[in-house]
């Protein structure tokens, strides 16, 4: 029963005063975030970032951790009431959540979701436990020519995720690789691409990158002439979900949550594309699928309780691989290298205090959202009514300050600033930014264990398919391009035979 | 001949100039040998990448149907991104308060109803609540006014 004892370690760690407040703050601010259309939870965490250098470790970890999964919640308010997602995982809670509501029925909705959520993300948390030491066994076996196809895989996965060009997404990734090549090589010393700019000897720094990318680009869309505004919703009665709900929306629920804590464990997923699936699945096995779309309530149980899962079984491949699935969890990388933290399997043995301070965190958060959450329904009601002439000016502020006081170089500012236009080319031209970022984090590990790997191997690069741990990852992430690319090579061909003779 | 697909023609030529970039910038590096890569080797192999997936999204975007080029708010994106640009300039010159009152008081005029007396009452509490949070509380290393002042 080692496990239950670490458990109670952590939970220890998580109780103590400054822990609890800390994760009360992130949960809060992730809430926050979450019900507010134009912030995400990447653009906070990197926001924090410089905060949390204050902070020790384990806060810190706490705090932003809080923010990713407070802000599942969040935006499933939004999305019920106003039927504007917060965050692109409460997408598809819109198309039953919003019809609840309109049918006077925004408290229910809003119920299961927030209970829902609240046993995905005790379910999820034990799963982290459970499964967590074990993977990091794993990981200690890996080898140079493993981790390198494990992070090819998280790519392959972003990828393969991506909701736009499936090229587009490649090139972003390439695009990221590169990026991160900029500044001094660790092998030899020599400095790359710096264009004659000695303030770029160490590299670009993560924090201008995302924050330009997401915050910055976002800010600038957002105050297009024809942004979309939030219309004000009505008054919320009644919050108790009926015993009809509960009956049709607990399996669902479980569904959700099975669904959720598996899919955020691949790289490269997360809570987006779990609450798709777990809609997805539900609609196929309901004996009704008709109802869905008309403001059935398994349409709100299963993807929100399936996103607050993955959010938090997507900490897994950081916290025991090291490889971090996706943008916000890469700034959590971030946030333990400042502290002198190497993500990876070594976490759990050399800080056991950190690992399961955190993991227990969650159990600690996600009781804390449903309580705060659900009599705060009416001020973070109100606050989406407060305009973004006066938001978007605090958030610029924060970013600012923010990208300034990690480095203390004005030249950061500078680079925030090309980012911001160089997102916002992005997101005109359909091309992702996350996969870029990702690739971004990725790259300076992956280009340490290629060359490893083929040192090791005497330059032979077949060692990448002799080793077994290392072919089947390769073999997954060649896998899931084939069958993304199958459909696509069949419209093609459908489309070639059209227009031929 | 007009291209189908114009937003695929420009995000390819992006990257492909992107990529140009690097390549010419990395081409002075050690390239080395697979088994011992130099400084040079992954860069350069990137470069060519992304040249590739560039010039591909642009020769898509030239035969095939895409997304029609969507039109830039030119007014926030030149705004926006002068503010935060100013912001680094000034900082370290005129301090904090300054650069703040700046960021605002610009990133304001890109927005789409102006009320300037509201714009500048936000600058100032920004600036307050700036000073006191993150030079005075958290202790971070920035000048709160111009040298030689305060």
């Amino acid at each position: 029963m080692e496990l239950f004892g670490n458990f109670a370690g952590g939970l220890a760690v998580a109780l103590e005063p400054m822990n609890l407040f800390y994760c009360l703050i992130g949960v809060l601010v992730g809430t926050l975030v979450g019900v507010l259309p134009g912030i995400g939870p990447v653009a906070t965490v990197a926001m924090l970032l410089p905060v949390t250098f204050y902070l020790p470790a384990v806060s810190a970890l706490i705090m932003l951790a809080g923010i990713y999964y407070g802000a599942q919640y969040g935006s499933s308010t939004t999305a019920i009431l106003v039927n504007l997602p917060g965050e692109n995982s409460s997408i598809i809670t819109c198309l039953d959540g919003y019809q609840m509501a309109r049918a006077g029925r925004a408290g229910p909705a809003l119920a299961v979701a927030a209970l829902g959520s609240l046993f995905a993300g005790i379910v999820a948390t034990f799963f982290i436990a459970l499964f967590a030491p074990p993977l990091a066994e794993i990981g200690l076996m890996f080898g140079p020519a493993e981790y390198f196809s494990l992070m090819l895989l998280g790519l392959v996965a972003a990828v393969v995720l991506a909701q736009e060009s499936l090229l587009g997404a490649l090139a972003m990734v390439a695009l990221g690789l590169l990026l991160s090549m900029i500044g001094t090589d660790i092998d030899s010393g020599v400095v790359r691409m710096n264009f004659g700019l000695v303030d770029l000897n160490d590299g670009i720094g993560f924090v201008p990158l995302a924050m330009g990318l997401f915050a910055v680009a976002e800010v600038i869309r957002n105050l297009e002439p024809k942004a979309p505004v939030a219309v004000l919703p009505e008054r919320i009665a009644g919050l108790w979900p009926s015993r009809e709900d509960f009956r049709r929306s607990f399996p669902a629920v479980l569904r959700g949550t099975a669904i959720g804590s598996f899919l955020g464990l691949l790289p490269g997923g997360g809570a987006m594309l779990a609450s798709f699936a777990a809609y997805t699945l539900e609609k196929r096995v309901s004996g009704e699928p008709a109802r869905f779309g008309t403001g059935a309530v398994e349409g709100v149980a299963a993807p929100e309780s399936a996103n607050n899962a993955a959010a938090q079984t997507s900490f897994i491949p950081l916290l025991t691989l090291g490889i971090p699935s996706n943008a916000v969890i890469a700034l959590m990388a971030g946030a333990m290298m400042i502290h002198g933290i190497q993500p990876g399997p070594q976490v759990m043995t050399k800080n056991p205090d950190l690992f399961w301070g955190v993991i227990a965190s969650m159990l600690v958060g996600n009781a804390m959202l449903v309580l705060i959450n659900l009599p705060l329904i009416g001020i973070w009601v109100r606050l989406l009514r407060a305009p973004y002439r006066l938001f978007y000016p605090v958030l610029l502020v924060f970013c600012c300050i923010g990208v300034y006081s990690l480095n203390g170089s004005a030249v950061d500012l500078v680079l925030l600033m090309l980012f911001g236009i160089m997102g916002y080319g992005f997101l005109k031209w359909g091309l992702e930014a996350a996969p870029l970022l990702l690739a971004f984090v990725l790259g300076p590990l992956m280009e340490e264990n290629l060359r490893r790997a083929m040192l090791l191997a005497n330059g032979d690069s077949t060692t990448f398919l002799i080793r077994p741990i290392s072919l089947a990852l390769l073999l997954l992430a060649a896998l899931l391009l084939i069958v993304v690319l199958l459909p696509a090579l069949g419209r093609l061909r459908a489309a070639a035979f059209k227009e031929g003779p | 001949m007009t291209p189908k697909g114009p937003t695929d023609v420009l995000a390819g030529g992006f990257l492909m100039a992107v990529a140009v970039v690097a390549l010419v910038a990395t081409s002075d590096l050690r390239m080395g040998t697979a088994m011992r890569m130099g400084p040079g080797y992954m860069p350069t192999a990137l470069g060519w990448i992304l040249l590739g997936f560039g010039f591909v999204l642009l020769l898509r975007g030239c035969l095939r149907p895409g997304r029609a080029l969507a039109a830039w708010a030119v007014r926030p994106l030149l705004l926006v991104s002068v503010a935060v640009g100013l912001f680094g300039l000034l900082l370290e010159r005129l301090g904090l308060v300054a650069a703040i009152l700046a960021l605002v008081l610009i990133a304001a005029l890109g927005g789409r109803d102006r009320r300037p007396a509201e714009s500048l009452l936000l600058a100032l509490g920004l600036a307050f609540f700036a000073v006191l949070l993150f030079v005075k509380g958290l202790g971070l290393a920035m000048p709160i006014w111009p040298e030689g002042l305060g």
